[in-house]
């Protein structure tokens, strides 16, 4: 009978799921993941546990002395207070008192008592379960405090660890809502940082693909520093309230995240600046550079074009010829420096962002040479390309100045009726060569490396004119194609190599639809 | 002299204005000058020229945009002038109904050549709308939708002749990748280019005694193609 209602006990739907509790907790685990169980399992885990601690002592009684049992019923009060509670200890205290009391002391059976030293027994386990239970009772809950901490210790040393070194809001904000995510068993968390110096809005949700429901969230946390407020993190879960340690912990989260915000963001103006510091010397490097480049080609137009209207020159002398061929040449030199230096303002200013489409080397090369052509008459090119080369996707116009300029630094330095040449070839699939090459005379190995240096020049800045920015501009934008583009001596001549990925996706050009031959 | 060609010029910078004025008269050109967007619209729509050069980066009003404007009602070619770093700007020239571009600064020579194409293919093109079109030895009848290359038949896919159709009716014009896109493939092709190789190769392949060395089916690098009509 008494088996029966004990069964019957542990049956018990609430029980049963508090008793996967305890061996859930026993073992180690996340514990907020798992809700602490309400004061009424408690209390009937500390009824069930005296109830057990009675069934076995009842069926063992007659090999116990009188001595043993009462110290024997101070386990189940030690474990409920200790595993739940000051409460469930008082009362398992109780239950033991009154168990003990009506099934081993005489009159069995009853709640009264015959012998005083009986009775002085009783009260003394009385006191002695109270005591211990209160005692265990407070080291318990001193314990689940202890490990709530570390936790919170833990958590906070991840998402600190997470967030240090990050120099973007976003990557911040994707952060800080995935580890709410995780840590809050939220339905869904969003991180708004708003009002950032460059105005964006950065809008960060958990998981991904979900969009905030219309109801007001279960939590929000202000993402805030002693400078400003900087957005907030929202968190919806079912409908399960947040208890003040969780809020503690949410807090912590959005404080430690906002200072994460404010030094990405100090990070970034910093950038700035030193960008523009830097932007602001090559301006001043620029300016010495080009005023004196610019000034020649002037000089020589000026000249010429001021003795052809003075008349001193004959009209069909060949020194009018002459003339007019140097304002011409000196034209198209002074365009050349004017276009230099706009493509390398466009790459300082970070500006350059390639138009991708599938382009054809062939077409490439084609447009950069009719750009070349023209002032190199005493040069010849040769351009051998494979027919089965891959399409590439770049942006053309950005391509065609490498080019460009890779082949008038190939001419300026060639030796006078000497070739250019042109080849490329697909070392693989992905990726295309290109080589440009003249016959001129080798660059010390030293030099191979630096000459894509901005104003980096091999010879004497009087011997050859330029700004000393061609090259740097091809790196620039090469690089921003996700290529690379190096020097190297032949054994007869000079040689520019550029390597460029077919896609930056890797992906290869879409195959036109199907087309049927007519009939 | 009565059959001076009429060219308008409309352009912001004086000094250009001065320059190509005086040129082109040397050539005899008849020449108006504009220094705004505005002015320029009002010149043509009161004086049709039979051809307009047309600075793109002006302020207010820019040359793109008096391209758009011109299209509307006219057809009458455009040759636009556009500067280094200006790419985009004269593509969307083109895409909008530009026949032609040059970029600054050019020789006047060039300057010239293309005036002189803008206008024979101007000229072609106000006679009766023709249903053949012929250029060297290729010959291309819009009725029977039938090809011939020195007589002979030539067979193209539906595609191939479409495009063909496309670039040989408006002949001497650039054709932006896109234009040729939207207008032989749909809408929704404007971004593959591949295509368009694609295609242009098999043409040549079909057309060009060297395909690798065309003179029909010229590529604009970077820009487009164009079907051209020896002189």
């Amino acid at each position: 009978m008494l088996a029966g209602s004990a069964r019957s006990i542990l049956l018990h739907p609430g029980l049963l799921i508090d008793i996967a509790w305890l061996t859930s907790s026993l073992s180690t685990v996340d514990p907020l993941a798992m809700q602490t169980p309400s004061l009424r399992s408690r209390v009937l885990l500390a009824v069930a546990c005296v109830s057990g601690t009675t069934l076995v002592l009842y069926a063992i009684r007659s090999a116990l002395g009188p001595a043993l049992v009462p110290l024997l019923y101070l386990l189940p009060v030690g474990l409920s207070a200790g595993l739940w509670g000051l409460t469930a200890g008082i009362v398992a205290a109780f239950a033991a008192f009154m168990t003990f009391n009506y099934f081993f002391i005489e009159p069995l059976y009853t709640l009264s008592v015959r012998h005083t030293s009986d009775l002085t027994v009783l009260l003394a386990f009385f006191a002695v379960a109270i005591v211990i239970s209160q005692l265990m009772g407070m080291a318990q809950s001193g314990l689940a405090a202890a490990k709530a901490r570390e936790r919170e210790a833990t958590r906070l040393f991840e998402l600190s660890t997470a967030l240090a070194g990050l120099h973007d809001e976003k990557e911040v904000a994707q952060i800080i809502a995935r580890l709410t995510f995780q840590e809050f068993l939220a339905d869904g968390v969003e991180v708004g940082v708003e009002g950032l110096d460059d105005g964006q809005r950065v809008r960060e949700r958990q998981p991904a693909g979900w969009s905030a429901p219309d109801r007001t969230p279960q939590a929000v946390g202000d993402l805030r520093t002693a400078r400003r407020t900087w957005g907030a993190i929202r968190i919806w879960r079912g409908t399960t309230t947040f208890s003040p340690a969780e809020e503690r912990l949410l807090r912590t989260f959005a404080s430690q995240g906002a200072l994460a915000l404010e030094r990405a963001n100090l990070a970034a103006s910093e950038t700035r600046a030193r960008v523009l510091e830097e932007s602001d010397r090559l301006k001043s490097a620029l300016l010495s550079s080009v005023s004196h480049e610019l000034r020649t080609p002037l000089a020589t137009i000026k000249a010429s074009a001021s003795s052809l209207l003075s008349g001193a020159v004959g009209w069909d002398s060949d020194a009018r010829q002459d003339l007019l061929a140097a304002i011409d040449e000196e034209a198209d030199h002074l365009n050349r420096l004017v276009g230099n230096l706009l493509d390398m303002s466009r790459i300082e200013s970070g500006a350059l962002k390639p138009d991708r489409k599938w382009n054809a080397i062939g077409e490439i090369i084609d447009g950069a040479m009719a750009g070349v052509r023209r002032p190199t008459r005493e040069h010849q090119f040769e351009i051998r390309l494979p027919k089965d080369l891959p399409l590439i996707e770049v942006d053309y116009f950005l391509m065609e100045q490498v080019f460009s300029n890779l082949l008038s630094n190939c001419v300026k330095y060639a030796p006078a009726g000497s070739t250019v040449h042109v080849s490329a070839e697909a070392p693989s699939a992905e990726a295309v060569e290109v080589e440009v090459w003249n016959e001129g005379p080798p660059v010390p190995e030293e030099h191979l490396g630096r000459i894509f240096d901005k104003f980096y020049r091999v010879t004497d800045a009087d011997r050859v004119t330029g700004t000393g920015l061609g090259l740097s501009i091809c790196k620039g934008i090469v690089e921003a194609h996700g290529g690379r583009i190096w020097a190297r001596n032949r054994p007869d001549g000079f040689a520019f190599h550029v390597r460029l990925p077919v896609s930056p996706t890797g992906n290869l050009p879409p195959a036109p639809p199907e087309d049927l031959e007519l009939a | 002299m009565k059959n001076q060609p009429h060219i308008l010029v409309i352009d912001d910078e004086p000094q250009i204005l001065r320059a190509l004025k005086t040129i082109l008269r040397e050539r005899d050109f008849r020449v108006t000058t504009a220094g705004t967007g505005e002015e320029g619209l009002a010149l043509a729509a009161a004086e049709p020229p039979d051809l307009v050069v047309l600075d793109l980066s002006m302020p207010k009003m820019d040359g793109i945009e008096v391209c758009a404007r011109l299209r509307e009602w006219t057809q009458l070619p455009i040759l636009v002038l556009s500067v280094r770093g200006g790419e985009r700007d004269k593509v969307a020239a083109l895409d909008v109904g530009a026949d032609d571009y040059l970029t600054k600064p050019f020789g006047i020579e060039e300057l010239l050549a293309r005036i002189r194409v803008g206008l024979r293919h101007a000229a072609l093109a106000k006679g009766s709308p023709s249903v053949v079109i012929s250029s060297g030895p290729i010959v291309i009848d819009l009725s029977t939708r039938q090809v011939t290359l020195d007589g002979a038949a030539v067979r193209l896919t539906p595609t191939e002749y479409r495009l063909l159709a496309y670039l040989s009716g408006h002949a001497g014009r650039v054709l932006t990748h896109q234009t040729l896109l939207a207008n032989v493939w749909g809408d929704e092709y404007r971004g593959h280019t591949e295509y368009l190789r694609v295609y242009i190769r098999q043409l040549r392949k079909k057309l060009e005694p060297d395909p690798d060395d065309p003179q029909i089916l010229l590529t604009e690098p970077g820009i487009g193609y164009r079907f051209v009509t020896p002189e």
